[in-house]
């Protein structure tokens, strides 16, 4: 290191010792007197260092939880307190899921779960994409205004309207059934229905005109040119729509508890978020000790575990088609 | 020579009555396509919207919450005077706009930053755009008891900033939030990769035979080409803060809900407060709208 310092020092004094680069400043001249093509590939290998460095770090913090939630779900309650114990527990604890499973009334609300995430998540991806189509492909009076209420329902928060809706559903007789939750759905609202309007129109305005006009020519009607013509053509966006609607009405934990509410008509949300009441209750009958009482936080999260998991196998099976509506999106074919 | 004009012209009318009718047709086509969705808003956005202005008039009980039957006494516009008066509610109103600003251009920086570097191309990025989505499964409950058990809390952050008073409760609350902040930006990185998508990738390589560099680049063409995005993400991040479930201003209407006679003040807050969203919106997108074109 000294050697180099006295070079380049050295360098610096006498121009006849141009050659001997050393030192972070030889370094830098070095890479100066390369050519273009050298250049480029030297910072794009530093670069790709820095970002692998980067988005590695930041992806640790995104996983994190999950490794969190696992470890902990398979604790005992001593090893939860034990501060020695990080991550990893001394003895794997499979008891933890059977009272997760039964503080859940895991079949009954994995059903209602279930099932109106599902039928909301196919009818918001069949409503949303009429909508959005028609907004995105065509002009007509009156379009700009049917945006702007597009917009505005993104806009309201859900809370403002929730009383007036609760009151109307129960007029229907309609609470503690599928239909609040439902049937908006149909028509293209719901839980984020308008997120999923403006997808939809930004994946049809970037299809060219060329399109559906040869389709029309050759004499397909609209019903036609929309099923054969462009919904294949926006399969990306059906991907993300309907990957992100399920997910979100899985994880609803504001709208769904409030109009199922009643046992055994509640979803998985709502009894997860009561799970500490309910292992207390336990501890209480079965005579447990004070501290075992406090320390159910191993059983919430195998509770939390065993709700997570049938999200996580929508997100792995669909994985690749979420990939590709993200790799697609916005490209400009 | 007459003929000829009146032929042409009955021919560029022709053309145009075709034209009309075309487009006419096409019109109608493009407005039956929203018909459902305008059947459903009307349904589920506008009656209840109207009614819940009616109930915030009314001091009501659950059997008659529109107050049509009589049971329920009509009180003017007292709930909203209630609701003003209450000083913890404008304070906990002030203190959770205070933090979405705050919370707001960490998020978008963050997200934009993200976004510009699962763009690049190598090896194993599918893997790391897939890993930056994992927020949006774990929300709801599981997310409440994530942070109640401080996975979010780094406390490494927050201890570097102690010491700097002035900067410290604004950088301490950033710090301190910053896995929940870190969290909450996965949409916002998913619009953000459309955006840079949309970018023609010829601009860059015009602004790289100038001589620019990445850094530049980046300043002078994506920057100005995705601004409107940047404000769309801006809009997007508040609203997600604003109604987001663990907001304290949800809370409060919750609780009133809860005590079973407040339904009108809870509405009454719910549309001050939706006004007060909307016009925080507004003023944004007017301050910003020289960068949405």
């Amino acid at each position: 290191m000294t050697t180099e310092t006295v070079n380049t020092a050295g360098a610096d004094v006498s121009a006849s010792q141009k050659k001997s680069f050393g030192g972070i400043k030889g370094l830098i001249k070095r890479y100066e007197n390369l050519g273009y093509k050298a250049k480029k590939k030297i910072m794009h290998f530093i670069s790709r260092i820095f970002v692998y460095f980067v988005l590695i770090e930041m992806a640790f913090l995104f996983i994190l939880p999950f490794i969190y939630i696992f470890s902990t779900s398979l604790m005992t309650s001593q090893d939860y307190m034990d501060p020695t114990v990080q991550y990893i527990p001394t003895t794997v604890n499979w008891d933890n899921f059977v009272k997760a499973y039964q503080a859940l009334d895991y079949i009954r609300s994995f059903f209602n779960s279930f099932g109106t995430s599902v039928l909301s998540a196919l009818f918001q991806t069949v409503a949303c994409a009429l909508i959005g189509y028609s907004l995105g492909r065509y002009k007509y009076k009156g379009r700009n205004l049917i945006f702007l209420f597009v917009v505005l329902v993104l806009l309201i928060p859900p809370q403002v309207m929730i009383l007036a809706s609760y009151g109307l559903w129960a007029t229907l007789s309609m609470v503690n059934t599928w239909g609040p939750v439902v049937l908006p759905t149909v028509f293209g609202l719901g839980l984020r229905g308008a997120l999923f309007v403006l997808i939809y129109m930004y994946f049809f305005q970037r299809i060219p005109d060329v399109m559906d006009d040869a389709a029309r020519i050759d004499g397909a009607g609209p019903i036609r040119v929309f099923g054969i013509i462009m919904l294949p053509l926006v399969k990306s966006a059906i991907a993300i729509v309907f990957i992100f609607s399920f997910v979100w009405h899985w994880n609803d934990n504001y709208e769904a508890p409030t109009y199922m509410y009643l046992e055994g008509y509640q979803t998985l949300q709502p009894r997860l978020a009561n799970i500490r009441n309910y292992f207390s209750l336990y501890a209480q009958s079965q005579m447990m000790s004070e501290l075992d009482r406090a320390l159910s936080e191993p059983m919430l999260f195998a509770g939390c575990l065993m709700v997570m998991v049938p999200v996580l196998l929508v997100y792995i099976f669909g994985q690749k088609q979420l990939a590709a509506g993200i790799e697609r999106i916005g490209v400009i074919e | 020579m007459k003929k000829q004009i009146k032929a042409k012209k009955q021919l560029a009318h022709s053309q145009k009555y075709t034209l009309l009718s075309f487009e006419k047709r096409r019109s109608i086509e493009g407005f039956l396509f929203s018909i459902p969705w305008l059947i459903g808003f009307l349904g589920f956005i506008v009656i209840p919207l109207v009614l819940s202005v009616r109930i915030s008039f009314f001091q009501t009980v659950l059997t008659d919450l529109y107050g049509f039957q009589g049971t329920s006494t009509f009180v003017g516009i007292n709930n909203y005077v209630k609701v003003i008066q209450d000083p913890s509610i404008g304070q906990t109103v002030f203190e959770s706009f205070g933090m979405s600003i705050i919370k707001v251009p960490v998020i978008v920086a963050f997200s934009l930053f993200v976004a510009v570097l699962l763009k690049q191309e190598f090896p194993g990025r599918t893997v790391f755009r897939i890993i930056f989505f994992i927020p949006v499964i774990l929300a709801g409950t599981i997310m409440t008891y994530l942070f109640a058990d401080g996975v979010g809390n780094m406390s490494v952050f927050s201890t570097i900033t102690t010491g700097v008073n002035e900067i410290n409760t604004f950088f301490g609350t950033i710090m301190s939030n910053i896995g929940s902040i870190m969290w909450a930006s996965s949409v916002e990185i998913l619009i953000f990769l459309a955006a840079l998508q949309s970018v023609p990738a010829t601009l860059y390589e015009v602004v790289e035979i100038d001589g620019a560099t990445a850094w530049e680049s980046f300043w002078h063409v994506t920057l100005p080409y995705i601004s409107p995005f940047v404000i769309l993400n801006c809009v997007y991040a508040l609203v997600d803060s604003f109604v987001a479930s663990d907001n304290p201003v949800m809370s409060i209407m919750n609780t009133m809900t809860q005590e079973g006679t407040k339904y009108g003040q809870a509405s009454a807050l719910s549309w001050l407060y939706m006004l007060a969203t909307l016009a925080v919106i507004l003023i944004f997108i007017l301050l910003t709208r020289r960068w949405l074109k």
